[in-house]
This record gives structure tokens, sequence and C-alpha cells, in this order.
């Protein structure tokens, strides 16, 4: 079964990096359902993000907006290998992720618009979708900043499965970062003690080339073989080629198989390429309009797209229908959120603390019982008392 | 009040640490040299060999790493107590700290809190020159979504840190590392917790309220036995928390009063001494007799040398100073 | 003019990459164009053709204009103004109310509670106190105070402190040494409100007379308006300052507010039924809905219909509220020298039972507690009375300013009712609106309550 190249000996590799492994053209084809699925999502993130590109020139979607058209494989590949319970965070790259794992495009589109309906009532952003119910532990506008909280998360549920429940860890984090997190302190930190503490945490590297406008070369060194900056923690590295779905899937399978059996971390230099700009106002003057040609050949839902109807598991009247459905589904979340109530100005004191104190918020609880001489201590009455 | 017994303020913290890990597996003590060296400072003595090496964690030297990786770890619903050496070494952790932890439950809506405490050694320990001697809830203190704990007894250190690591919000707990060896009564069982955002009254007092928290309340009990001897009454509010603040201890203090200096190891500019100024103007305008005074640590990196460090903190002479002029008796 | 960056406010048309006429494909970049931070490629977003340029190449505007027209694939001419992309933000900006009105409105509307129980202003703290000489006195503000309290004349006296401030002991001296000393003379009559206001610890009046000696009558003072006759036994308390807001407040409210009742029974059958089987459902989640919650709810609902029922009436207009925020009457218990509150419960419309349910514990727990914040009692759009928990079955309010109207309500009493021609036995309520013809005519009042009863009588509809 022959499967699409990416463009790594090209003229246009920005990446600069050694070749890749394929992994997917001696692998069993999942089966038909399952790929009419994961196209279904490639496509209504593409949708989705132009529609919110279109929103932001239409002042609907305020602050930064970073849109992940050209990396859509990678969000789709890496959860469709995850189970449901393992976590995952990210950057601020983050709408992708947020509807691969499952969160509706009207919770993402109503937080992008800032209303009281979106994922996190609207005091989240662009940059920080959250979903308890999919364990999506946020997007982080900080670059790196999430590699601790990987870490973390990783740390949690090996505690929770091995020292509260004398079981044995079951789950793995999933960490997504950028090429230019590479360059934070953070990530090395976490790096070092993911492999000390043995945590089951996967970092994936969206390797897109580019830290905003900085070429990987510029700003990361051996940005040819990220793997060397694993190995100096101790840590497994993979190298997967993020614009062809089946090598991120099948590549991301052995990954995560490997990390929830071990209980290690495992690093991933996922090579993909982004074909809008860094952010809504990047004229992107760092790269010439042919090398994103070239690479716009490459297109991971074109690419997947061939090679289902090749399969056998779509038909071009579906691939139309698909693509209506997803058009309908998005313009509908556009509508949702243009019609969701702006939050309550109230809202601006909730979420602050657990236990809300009113306009001072954190300054000073109003009426509080201080004052006396031996002011009383208070004696836990019942089991529980003070927990959630 | 029950049975009480004569403990160190280490030993009260570790007891209140030891006794909430007993009571819920999902609290942890991790941090540099917490385990097998028993705390830097011996706060966690013994603790690794009651709960051994996956509840009482050592890390490297790598504060922003696992001070991040322990808010992942609350994100998800650990407990976890985390040990900065000295606070000093909190400030290549300000990330995860700062933008992390108090954000989290706003910037999700209210999906996931942080329930951690952060804690460890907080302004000038003896002579430990400019680096070491943080103060820092002058800087910390500016960010909602934090409580910020200063005990100055240990049985006030035992009570909210149980209360700190039952709380639901990051709370920053801080300890003097000239306090660590200081003695005191402790009420004996492991249910005696303390409200947050409740100052206790030391010493009363009609002519001037001293506010304040941490080691300079008992400067303050100090210069308030002197003054006395002059003839000046002064009241004693240990606030015990600046965030959430007692104001309205202050307020009742000094309605009485009518004077209040306010004692504050932090620099001056952008304080909670000046937040405590500012709100008792507002508050007590009428009831004041004077505008308020405030000792503070000078305007200036901490130094080294003996008598400039004492020259440099607040002292019981500077506040008996402070005292004379706010109560026209310079 | 799309905006193309986070910043950009205005931009130029660097180059049309089109012509009028000229077909389009979504994603095709069709101008240049030349932000605060860059110059940038804009394209469309939709398959069509160029109807128009309106902006030549070369000119600055500010984002939001018009700058083309395209016609969508499958589009009239006629259609085409509104689908334009780059013109959506005008479009859509009429859609929505807008913030600042709404904003505005609530401003204006609360004025008049807010300055109806704040404290007057005591005029002697903007007079300037000269000395004999006519120099300006400095004085530390407690000391101020007590002057003004004891009615010494600062400008009698010499200040000790810096700058020859006077300051607490000086007016503390010229007190012990009234009568002796010429210097600290009186004023010549009591500063009104100065007294009453004070939460002074100098003050020595009881806040409770002769309690403990009911037998002896008290003496009738001044301030008694001749109304108690001389001779009868009573006991004299001093008034909160919340008996005192409440007596001026409604006072204000029965004197100004031409007031009328309508009255309506409602048959609770289904709404007590429902209500059982959601507690009993939720009890482990800890919820428990009142009947007061689900009347909350519906009150909020019916206000969508009838917006009139939540407006104010402000001088020579009525304000229409945007938002729907409930008062819910709150009793303080009496031991504690009780009172009244009304907890505001806000955006009741969008919120449900639950949320309203949760929110009115809190509210109310808080009130008797710790008493209530300012943010916690103001704003509200109409405001709920309900005694029922007493076994009341009717009874009529006074309306809270500035509201329009009041919903006092009864008891949920099972009793001998007709249903279909039958002689049954089912729950009813009866609840009586009090209401400002100044802004509503009793039709309009039938009608909200006809709304009303048709929401509890259905109580399926409350719930989604």
């Amino acid at each position: 079964m022959p499967t699409p190249t990416t463009n790594e000996n090209s003229a246009h590799d920005v990446h600069g990096g050694l070749p890749i492994p394929r992994r997917a053209t001696n692998r069993p084809v999942p089966n038909a359902e399952l790929l009419r699925g994961w196209y279904r999502e490639l496509v209504l993130i593409r949708e989705f993000e132009i529609r919110c590109m279109q929103a932001y020139q239409d002042k609907k979607i305020g602050g930064f907006c970073h849109v992940y058209i050209g990396q859509e494989a990678v969000a789709v590949g890496c959860v469709a290998a995850l189970k449901p319970q393992d976590p995952l965070v990210t950057a601020y790259r983050d709408h992708g992720h947020a509807l691969a794992r499952g969160m509706t495009s009207r919770a993402c589109m109503a937080e992008m618009f800032g209303r009281v309906d979106g994922c996190a009532k609207g005091k989240g952003g662009s940059m920080h979708m959250f979903d308890r119910e999919h364990n999506l532990f946020g997007g982080h506008g900080i670059v790196g900043a999430q590699t601790p909280l990987g870490a973390g998360l990783a740390f949690a549920t090996k505690y929770e499965d091995e020292v509260i429940n004398n079981g044995k860890s079951s789950r793995v984090t999933l960490c997504f970062l950028g090429d230019g997190a590479l360059n934070q302190g953070a990530f090395h930190e976490a790096l070092n003690l993911a492999g000390l503490m043995n945590l089951p945490v996967i970092f994936v590297v969206e390797n897109n080339g580019y830290s905003m406008g900085t070429s990987i070369h510029r700003g990361t060194t051996q940005s040819h073989d990220l793997s060397s900056k694993a190995l100096g923690y101790g840590i497994d590295a993979t190298v997967i080629d993020g614009m062809n779905l089946l090598e991120v899937y099948h590549g991301m399978k052995d990954v995560v198989e490997k990390c929830r059996e071990k209980s290690r971390p495992a690093f991933v230099d996922m090579r993909c390429y982004r074909y809008k700009g860094h952010s809504m106002s990047d004229p992107r003057k760092y790269r010439t309009r042919d090398e994103e040609a070239i690479w716009e050949q490459g297109d991971p839902i074109g690419t997947f797209e061939k090679f289902i109807l090749d399969q056998g598991a779509i038909t071009h009247d579906q691939i139309k229908s698909v693509q209506k459905e997803v058009k309908a589904e998005v313009r509908d979340a556009v509508e949702f959120a243009d019609n969701s109530p702006v939050p309550p100005l109230s809202d601006l004191y909730h979420d602050v603390y657990r236990e809300p104190w009113g306009r001072y918020t954190g300054t000073s609880e109003p009426l509080m019982y201080g004052g006396a001489m031996n002011p009383p201590t208070f004696r836990a009455t019942r089991e529980g008392d003070g927990l959630i | 009040m029950s049975a009480t017994q004569e403990i160190e303020f280490r030993d009260a913290i570790r007891d209140a640490m030891s006794e909430e890990m007993r009571r819920d597996k999902r609290v942890m003590l991790i941090g540099e040299e917490v385990a097998e060296y028993n705390g830097a400072y011996k706060v966690s003595r013994g603790m690794l060999d009651e709960f051994g090496p996956r509840r009482v964690i050592d890390t490297p030297i790598s504060e922003s790493g696992f001070a991040g990786m322990a808010i992942g770890a609350a994100m998800l619903g650990l407990r976890p107590v985390v040990e900065f050496m000295s606070w000093s070494f909190s400030l290549v952790a300000a990330d995860p700290i700062l933008n992390n932890a108090p954000k989290m439950l706003f910037m999700s809506g209210g999906q996931f809190g942080c329930p951690i405490v952060f804690r460890g050694n907080d302004g000038a320990g003896g002579q430990l020159g400019s680096t070491h001697s943080w103060c820092v809830e002058g800087l910390f203190s500016n960010v909602p979504g934090i409580k910020i704990v200063i005990p100055s007894t240990p049985a006030d250190a035992k009570a909210l840190m149980k209360t700190a690591i039952r709380d639901d919000d990051p709370v920053f707990f801080m300890e003097s590392e000239r306090l660590l060896g200081m003695k005191g009564d402790v009420p004996v069982g492991d249910d005696v917790l303390l409200k947050f955002g409740q100052a206790c009254v030391r010493r009363t007092g009609t002519d001037c309220t001293l506010a304040s928290w941490g080691r300079p309340v008992h400067f303050c009990m100090e210069a308030a036995e002197e003054l006395a001897k002059e003839g000046i009454s002064c009241e004693v509010i240990d606030l015990r928390t600046i965030r959430p603040l007692d104001i309205g201890s202050i307020e009742r203090s000094v309605r009485k009063t009518s004077n209040l200096v306010i004692v504050d190891q932090s620099w001056s500019f952008g304080s909670p001494g000046s937040e405590v100024a500012a709100q008792i103007h507002q508050r007590c305008f009428d009831d004041l007799d004077n505008h308020v005074h405030r000792v503070h640590t000078e305007d200036v990196p901490a130094p080294y040398a003996f008598n400039l460090e004492q020259e440099y903190l607040p002292n019981t002479r500077k506040i008996c100073e402070a005292v004379r002029s706010a109560t026209y008796n310079a | 003019m799309p905006r193309l960056s986070d910043t950009m406010e205005s931009g130029t048309i660097v180059r049309w990459n089109v012509k009028e006429g000229d077909a389009v494909k979504s994603g095709m970049v069709v101008a240049d164009i030349e932000t605060d931070k860059a110059t940038m490629e804009m394209p469309v977003f939709d398959d069509g053709k160029i109807l128009k340029l309106l902006v030549p190449a070369g000119q600055q505007v500010k984002v939001g204009t018009q700058i083309a027209l395209i016609l969508e694939d499958g589009e009239s001419l006629d259609g085409a103004q509104a689908a334009t992309s780059a013109g959506a933000p005008n479009a859509s900006a009429a859609g929505r109310p807008s913030q600042s009105a709404s904003a505005n409105t609530f401003v204006s509307a609360n004025s008049s509670t807010r300055g109806a129980s704040s404290v007057e202003p005591i005029d002697a703290q903007a007079e300037e106190i000269l000395q004999a000489d006519g120099a300006r006195v400095r004085v530390s503000p407690v000391a101020r105070r007590i002057a003004e309290q004891e009615r010494v004349d600062l400008g009698s006296l010499k200040g000790s402190g810096p700058g020859g401030r006077i300051i607490k002991r000086d007016v503390m001296n010229a007190l012990e040494n009234r009568g002796s000393n010429p210097a600290a003379k009186t004023t010549d009559a009591p500063r009104t409100g100065a007294m009453s206001t004070s939460t002074s610890q100098s003050s020595a009046t009881p806040h409770v007379a002769a309690s403990s000696s009911l037998a002896v009558p008290v003496s009738p003072t001044p301030r008694s308006n001749g109304l108690v006759v001389a001779g009868l036994q009573s006991t004299e308390v001093a008034v909160s300052s919340m008996r005192q807001i409440i007596a001026k407040r409604l006072v204000e409210s029965k004197t100004t507010i031409p007031h009328y009742q309508v009255t309506m029974k409602f048959e609770l059958d289904r709404l007590m039924a429902l209500r059982e089987k959601l507690n009993s459902e939720l009890a482990s989640m800890g919820i428990k809905l009142s009947v007061n919650d689900f009347i909350v709810r519906g009150c909020a609902l019916s206000m969508a219909k009838h917006p009139y029922i939540n407006a104010s009436w402000a001088g020579e207009k009525i304000l229409m509220h945007q938002q729907v925020n409930v008062g819910v009457a709150v009793a303080l218990d009496e031991e504690k020298g009780g009172g009244l509150l009304v907890a505001v419960i806000r955006d009741v419309d969008r919120k449900s039972l639950r949320a309203i349910s949760s929110e009115t514990k809190t509210l109310s727990e808080k009130a008797r507690s710790r008493g209530l914040s300012m943010e916690d009692m103001s704003d509200s759009t109409f405001t709920v009375s309900n005694l029922g928990m007493f076994g009341v079955e009717n009874f009529t309010a006074i309306i809270n300013p500035p509201n329009s109207a009041i919903l006092a309500c009864g008891a949920a009493l099972k009793q001998p009712v007709v249903r279909d021609d039958q002689l049954t036995i089912g729950y009813e309520m009866t609840a009586t609106l009090s209401l400002d013809h100044r802004v509503i005519d009793g039709a309009m009042a039938a009608r909200w309550l006809n709304t009303l009863k048709g929401l509890l009588e259905n109580p399926a509809s409350l719930l989604v």
C-alpha cells in the first residue's frame, strides 16, 4: 500500500531533519467507519479554523488567535491513539486539540467569541480551552509552561493508580508543545523530572518549523535531530510524519502502548507545517510563497481523502455530504456563539477562589470573625470537613 | 480548649503535614531535600520514615519544574505540599506559581482548581545577603487567586497549615527561618484548624494600633512593652493571613485608638502595608488622629554586614519611634 | 475593512488584485492591506463574483467599513449587501442590544435608591473653620468628629500637633476642662445627623433604655412626635440603621407610588407533584427546591412577554430593563433584631431552577449570618415576597422602589377545589401583585398574572 510522501527531502525542507521512518505501510488498515470518522474530524477542524479567521476579521473574536490549519492530522491521529481517560494538555494553538478531544464546536466557538456558553464561560479565550469532561487540561498561553503541568498530570495519574489504589499505573498523559518550547527552561526541567521519576507522559513536539517568525534552525540547536534533546534526559524519541494521519496514528499507537506498559516518558518529533501565520496578524514575510505552495501539495486532508477513496472506505458522494454537514455544523456554531449572551458582569468576581468573596476578592473577606482576644479555633466536626 | 504541648515552630508545621497526610492519601510533600535530608531546615524531620519515598519526594534543584509539576498534579486532584527551601528560590518558578496556579480556576471557567500549598522560608534569615533574603509577600500579594498565610506562633502555624492543606485554592505559606526554633504551646489533637482571614489581638491597648504579621509581630510586642513604660498603650494585631485580609479587625481597633502603625517586613513600595494603609484611610478617615505610619524594610537590597542588616529590617527601635510620632509624643 | 492584526483600527488598501466582475474563490487573496503592523494579504471566505470595489487603492478606512461587495454563488443582487463578509460588523452590531445602553439604564434606575438610603451630608463638614484671627484651622479627622459630636468650637482651640494641627488630645482636654475653661465653649446648635449615624465609642446613649423597669413610665421626650400618649407604659428601643432605612424607603414608596393590587389564584397540583419528584431524585445531590424557586423563575420568564412589568418609573420616562433581576425578600431572625433585606438574584431568566435555588439559599443564609453586601442587594427589577412558609393565605406588599411591581405569595394550601367541575382536594396558592399605576395598568397586570399562571400550572415549562 503506497503512502503519500512528505517534503522532507525537497528544497523546502523547513525542518532540515533526518528522514522519517514509515510505519503505516505494513500495518492493517483501520476499519472504514473509523476512517470516515477521522476524515470528518479533519474537515471539521479545517472548516472551524477558516470560520474563526473570518470571525476574527469581523471583530467577533478578540485578542490573539492562532489557527491550526495544516496540522489537523496531528491532533486527530494523536487523540485516536489515546483512551478517553488519558489526560491531555497543550499550548495556545489549541482549537484543533479541543475539537479532536470531543469538545463541541458550539462550546469552542462560543469561547472564542467570549460568550457565556463557551467551554470556560468566556473567561479563557482562544488560547485557554479547558474541558474537564474530556480530560483536556487546557490550552496554555505561555510557551513551554504546559510541559511541567504535563509531567504533573502523569505524576498524579500514576500516584492515584499506584499509591492511592495500590494498582498498576494505567493512564498516559499527552503533552503537546511547539518547536519554540524546546528552547524554554521549563521544558528541560520537565523532561529531566519525567525521566528521573519514570512518569508516563508523552511530549509531542508539533514541529512546524517556525516559532512565530523564527525558523527552527535559527533558534534551536540540533534542529536536524531533536531526538538528541530527549536522549540527554534518558527518554526514548520517535520521529513521525505529522502530515499523514495514518503515520501519526500508527506511530503514536506504538509510543502510547510502550509508555503505558513501561510507565516511562516518551518524546515525539512530529514534523508538520502550519499553512497560516503564527497568529492573525502575521504577514509571513519570513518564508516564501513557493515554500507554502509546496507544502500545500502535501495537505494532510487531501492526502487522507485520496487514501480512503483508494481504499474504498468512502465514496465521492459521502465526501460531499461530510463537507456539507461540517459546513452546516460550523455555521451553526458561529450562529450559536453569536446568539449566546455575553457573560454577566458579576461573573468577573467568580472562579477567582472556590468560595466567592464578593468584590474585594481576596483582599478582604467581608465581615470577618476576627478581633477577639482569643479568636476561636474551630474543630473539624466531621470527616471531609473543609474538603470539596 | 483542651490540653496543650510545648513544641518548636518547625515541628508544629511537620505535625500539621503529617496529620493531614495520615488523613488524606492525596496529600504528599515534594521539594528539595525534604526526604532523605529531613528538610534543609529540618521541618520534615521523620516524615520519610513514616510515609516512604512515594509520598515524601526529593526533587532535584529545579523549582520551575517541580512547582509546575505539582500544579499539574493538583489539577488532576492531588493535594501537594511543595517546599521551597527558601521563598527566594521561588522566583525562578514565577511562571507556574503566578501564571498557572492562581489563574487556573478562572481561566477554565471553574472547571479546574488548584488545591496546593507552597511553603518555605520567607524574609531575612541571618546575614544571607541580597539574593537569599527575599520577603516575597510584597510581590505575590498583588496577585488575585492566591491565599497568603504568615503565622507568628507554633500554634497558629499548625492550625493554619492544616487549613491550608484542606483549602481548595492555592495557598502560599510563609515561614521565618528565625522563628523555626521558637517554642510555644500547641493544642494537642489533630482536629484544630484556624480559619483564614481571622486576625488575632495579641495585646490590647488604647492609644495606638500596631498591625503586623509573621516575625515582626514579636518586635511589635517588645515595642509595646517598652512604650507602656512611657505611658503609651499599644494594641497589637497579628493578621496571620494577608489574603484574605482581616481589615475589619484593624478597623475596629483603629476606631478605638485613632492611630495605626503598620509593621511590614517587605519593601514599602506597593506592599501589603501600603494596601492596609490605603484601606484604613478609606474606612477610618474620620477616626484617625494622624496619618497611618508604616515601618518597613529599608528600600535597598538586603545587605550582608550584621549591623547593616539590623538597620535594614524593621526593629523595636523603629517601631517605637513610629508610634511616638503617630501619637504626637515624638 | 477586516481586522488583520490585534491592534489594527484602520487599514490602507495597497492594491486590489481583482477588478469588478472577477470571479473569486474561497481563500483567494483579493487585496493587499497595510495595517499598523505590516502589509497583509486579504483573502475572501466564500466563492462568488466581485460586484463592486467600494474603496480604491491608496485609501485608508476604518476597520468595519465596507470595501467591496461580493455576490456569493447562488445569490441574487438584492441580498448581496447583507452577505458581504467585509461588511458584517455593521450588520451584526445592529442585531445585538448595545451593552452600554443597557448599563446606562441601570445606572439611572438605581440612582434614586442609592440616594434615598445614603446618609445626608453634614453641613459642618463642608464649612471651613477659621480661627479668631481668620487663619485656617488644621484638625485631625477624629478630632473634628469628636468636636462635632460634643459641640466643641474648634476655632477657639489651639492645636498641639505639627503645624498647629488640632488633634484628639486637644479636644479631649477641652472637654475635660469644659465649664472651667472658657476656651472650650460649645457651638450653638446640635448638628442633626451627626449623633444618629455615628458609631463612636464615646457616645453614651444606651440602645435600650429602661428595659428592666417596665413599671416606670418613660417620660415623654420631644422626639416622640406627640404620638405616644402620656401615661401609657412603654419601653423605648433605639432604632437600628436598617429599620431607619426600611421606614424611610417604605414610607416613600407608599406615599409617592400610586399602588393598587390584583389578586389571582393558582392551581399548584402539578407543581407540587413535580417538585416532590425532583426533590426526591435530587436529594442525593443536596438539592431541595422550594415552591418559591419555581415562582421566582416563573416571574422572570413571564417578563419576556410583558416587559413593562420589569420596568421603572423615572420621572418623564419609563425605563424598560434589559436584565431580569428578581429581589427576594428575606426576613431576619427576630432574636437578632429582626429586619428585612431584599437579596437580588441576577439574570434570573437565564438561570436554571437549581441555580436559582442555590443562589437564593446562599444569599438568605448570608443575609442572616453576615449581612449582604451592596452588590447583593442592588439592581433588582422586580421583587417577590413570600409568607407561605408561615401558612399565610394572602397578603399585599409594598413596592420596593425603583421596581414597579411586587408579588406577595401566600402558602400552597391543600384544600377543597373544583377541578373539571368536580369537587376534589388540591393545592391552591393565592398571590397578590402590587403595582405602580404610573407604569402598569390593571389589564396589563392581569395579562402578566395569566402568563405566570400558565407557567406555574404547567410547570414543565419552567424546567426548560
